[in-house]
C-alpha cells in the first residue's frame, strides 16, 4: 500500500480519485482498503470493485461519504508498482457504491463498483450520419470528442477497405457512441478497448486488430518444480468453436448471387500454433447479400477470424512469485505444459485481485492452433 | 519538441518494440536516427531530461543516510529492486549518484515512484540531463 512504511515488499499500490482530475487519496482511505478486483478484457470494457472497511467514527463514514467522495462518476485511477516499475491497472469511473452495515464490529464495508472510461461513451444515445467516411474515420471522429479525460485515439485502418459512396449508401449511427464503435469493430474483426497508462491520467482508446505480434511477455512456467510461476493452468480445445462462414453477395446490376471465397485470416490472426485447428461448423451469414461487396467480405473475414480461437487456457498466478504483472491483450509464452500446448498465446483477459499482502491474477489465454512454433519462449 | 521519427509511430503499436525494458530509465526516452555521411542510419537514444524536482514532502519520504550505504541498497530497500536506484537519484539534486550516499547523516528524498499525467504533477522537461 502506498502509505505503508516503505520497504514493505516489492509491490506498492497507488489509488487516485477525483471528479475529473484525480489526486492521491487521503491516507485514511488507503488504510481502509480491504481488497480491489480489476477485470480487463480484450474487446470489452474493464470493470473494478473496491472494498473499504467502514469503521464507526472513521473519516470515510463521517466526512468523505457525505461529501460525495465516492459518488458515481468519480474518477478512479489504480496504479501498481512491482519492483519500482509503475503500471496503471485501471482508469475508470464509479458507477455505484453499496454500504453493508453489520452488527459485528469491523464487518461494515463500503463496496465501490465501476467501469473504465468507455462508460463516458455509453451515457448518451444519439443519431448521426456519416456520409463519405470509411469506418476508421468515423471512429476517429467519434473518439476525438473524449480528449478532455486524457483519452488519446489509436485507430488502425480496416483490413478490407470499404470506400464509401454517399450516392448509394449513407451510414447512420443509432444508439450510444460505444455501441456504434464496438459494432464497427466487430464488423471488421477488430476490437475496441481502452488501454490505461502509461502514467495516471492518460489512456489510449484502441480500435484495431488484436495485437498478436511483438515481443511476448515473460513466460508462464508450469510443472517445473521450483521454477513454476503459475499456481495452475488448464487448457481446453473446443472443436465446435471454429466456423467456416458462408456469405452470399448479390450483384445489384446483374442480380446474380455469388458465394464469397473463404478469406485468409492471417492478417487478423497471425498463426501462433503450427497445426491449425479445422473448422467443423459451417455458418451461413444473414444479410450479407444486400451489402456492398467489401462490407460482405469484411464480415466474412471477421466471422472466420474471431471464431478461429479454438484453444483456450485459464489459470492463476501470484505476482510476487512470477515477478511481473501479466498484462492483458498481449502475447505471453507458456512452457512446461507439454509439446501440444506450449508456445505463445494471446492474453485475452486478466483479473487482478489485490489485498494487503497479496496480489493474485486470474487470466485466460487463447490461440488458434496447437504445437509451439519455436523451441524457445522468452523467460 | 523534435520531429517524431517515421518508424517510431509504427513501432509504438508493437509490444516490446522499445529497446529498453519498462524498468529502465530510458524506456520513455526518444529514439533518434543519425544518418552517417555514407547514408547508413544509426539509432541512438536522445538525451533524457530529468523530471523537475518536486517540493520536498510532496509524494516523497525522507531517508537519513547511514554509513556504508549505496544507492542500490536504497533501491532494494524501498522498491524491492536494486536496479531502481535511479528513481531515487532523479528525485534529488545530484549529478553523480554516488553523491546520494556520500555523507552519512544527510537527508535525501525517496520518491513514491508513481508519476502522473495530470498537470502540476506530471513529468515535465527539466534542465538536467543524465
Amino acid at each position: 500500500m502506498a502509505d505503508e512504511p516503505v520497504g514493505q515488499g516489492p509491490i506498492h499500490l497507488e489509488l487516485r480519485m477525483g471528479p475529473k482530475l484525480t489526486r492521491p487519496v487521503p491516507p485514511e482511505v488507503t488504510e481502509a482498503l480491504l481488497s480491489a478486483q480489476i477485470t480487463t478484457t480484450a474487446g470489452e470494457r474493464s470493470g473494478f470493485q473496491l472494498a473499504f472497511d467502514l469503521t464507526k467514527k472513521g473519516a470515510i463514514i463521517d466526512r468523505l461519504l457525505p461529501e460525495g467522495f465516492f459518488d458515481p462518476r468519480t474518477r478512479v485511477v489504480v496504479t501498481a508498482a512491482v519492483k519500482g516499475t509503475p503500471i496503471v491497472l485501471l482508469d475508470g469511473l464509479i458507477v455505484r457504491h453499496e454500504v453493508g452495515a453489520s452488527n459485528q464490529p469491523g464487518q461494515t464495508t463500503l463496496t465501490v463498483t465501476g467501469e473504465d472510461l468507455t462508460l463516458l461513451m455509453d451515457l448518451e444515445e444519439r443519431t448521426d450520419r456519416y456520409p463519405n467516411l470509411p469506418p476508421f474515420k468515423r471512429v476517429t471522429r467519434i473518439l476525438s470528442k473524449y480528449t478532455d479525460y486524457g483519452i488519446e485515439a489509436e485507430v488502425i485502418e480496416e483490413k478490407i477497405l470499404q470506400p464509401p459512396n454517399a450516392q448509394r449508401r449513407v451510414d447512420y449511427q443509432t444508439g450510444t457512441d460505444l455501441q456504434y464503435v464496438t459494432d464497427l469493430a466487430q464488423a471488421n474483426g477488430y476490437v475496441f478497448y481502452l488501454i490505461p497508462g502509461p502514467v495516471a491520467g492518460v489512456s489510449t482508446a484502441y480500435w484495431g486488430p488484436e495485437k498478436r505480434v511483438g515481443t511476448p511477455q515473460h513466460a508462464l512456467s508450469v510443472n517445473m518444480d521450483v521454477n513454476s510461476t503459475v499456481d495452475q493452468l488448464t487448457f481446453a480445445y473446443d472443436g465446435t468453436a471454429r466456423e467456416e462462414p458462408q456469405a452470399r453477395w448479390q450483384d445489384p446490376a446483374t442480380r446474380t448471387s455469388t458465394l464469397l471465397a473463404q478469406p485468409d485470416i492471417s492478417p487478423l490472426r497471425p498463426p501462433l500454433g503450427k497445426r491449425a485447428t479445422p473448422a467443423l461448423k459451417r455458418k451461413t451469414l444473414s444479410g450479407t447479400a444486400k451489402k456492398d461487396r467489401a462490407q460482405a467480405e469484411a464480415e466474412a473475414l471477421a466471422r472466420a477470424a474471431v471464431s478461429a480461437d479454438a484453444i483456450s487456457g485459464s489459470g492463476s498466478l501470484d505476482v510476487n512469485r512470477h515477478g511481473y504483472i501479466l498484462q492483458p491483450r498481449q502475447l505471453v509464452g507458456v512452457r512446461g505444459a507439454g509439446a501440444t500446448y506450449d508456445g505463445e498465446y494471446y492474453v485475452k483477459s486478466v483479473t487482478h485481485h489485490l489485498r494487503p499482502g497479496s496480489f493474485q491474477q486470474n487470466f485466460t489465454l487463447t490461440r488458434e492452433g496447437l504445437i509451439a512454433r519455436s523451441d524457445t519462449v522468452r523467460a | 519538441m523534435t520531429e517524431p521519427q517515421p518508424y517510431e509511430s509504427a513501432l509504438d503499436a508493437i509490444p516490446g518494440a522499445h529497446p529498453y525494458p519498462r524498468s529502465s530509465r530510458y524506456h520513455d526516452a526518444e529514439i533518434g536516427i543519425h544518418t552517417q555521411p555514407d547514408g547508413t542510419p544509426v539509432r541512438y537514444v536522445k538525451r533524457r531530461l530529468l523530471p523537475p524536482l518536486g517540493e520536498p514532502d510532496e509524494n516523497t519520504a525522507t531517508h537519513t543516510v547511514s554509513s556504508g550505504e549505496r544507492p542500490d541498497h536504497l533501491g532494494q530497500r524501498y522498491f524491492g529492486d536494486p536496479a531502481a536506484w535511479w528513481r531515487i537519484a532523479d528525485a534529488n539534486p545530484v549529478l553523480d549518484p554516488r553523491e546520494l550516499t556520500a555523507e552519512p547523516g544527510e537527508e535525501i528524498e525517496i520518491p513514491d515512484g508513481f508519476p502522473s499525467g495530470f498537470p502540476g504533477s506530471g513529468p515535465g522537461g527539466g534542465m538536467r540531463g543524465r
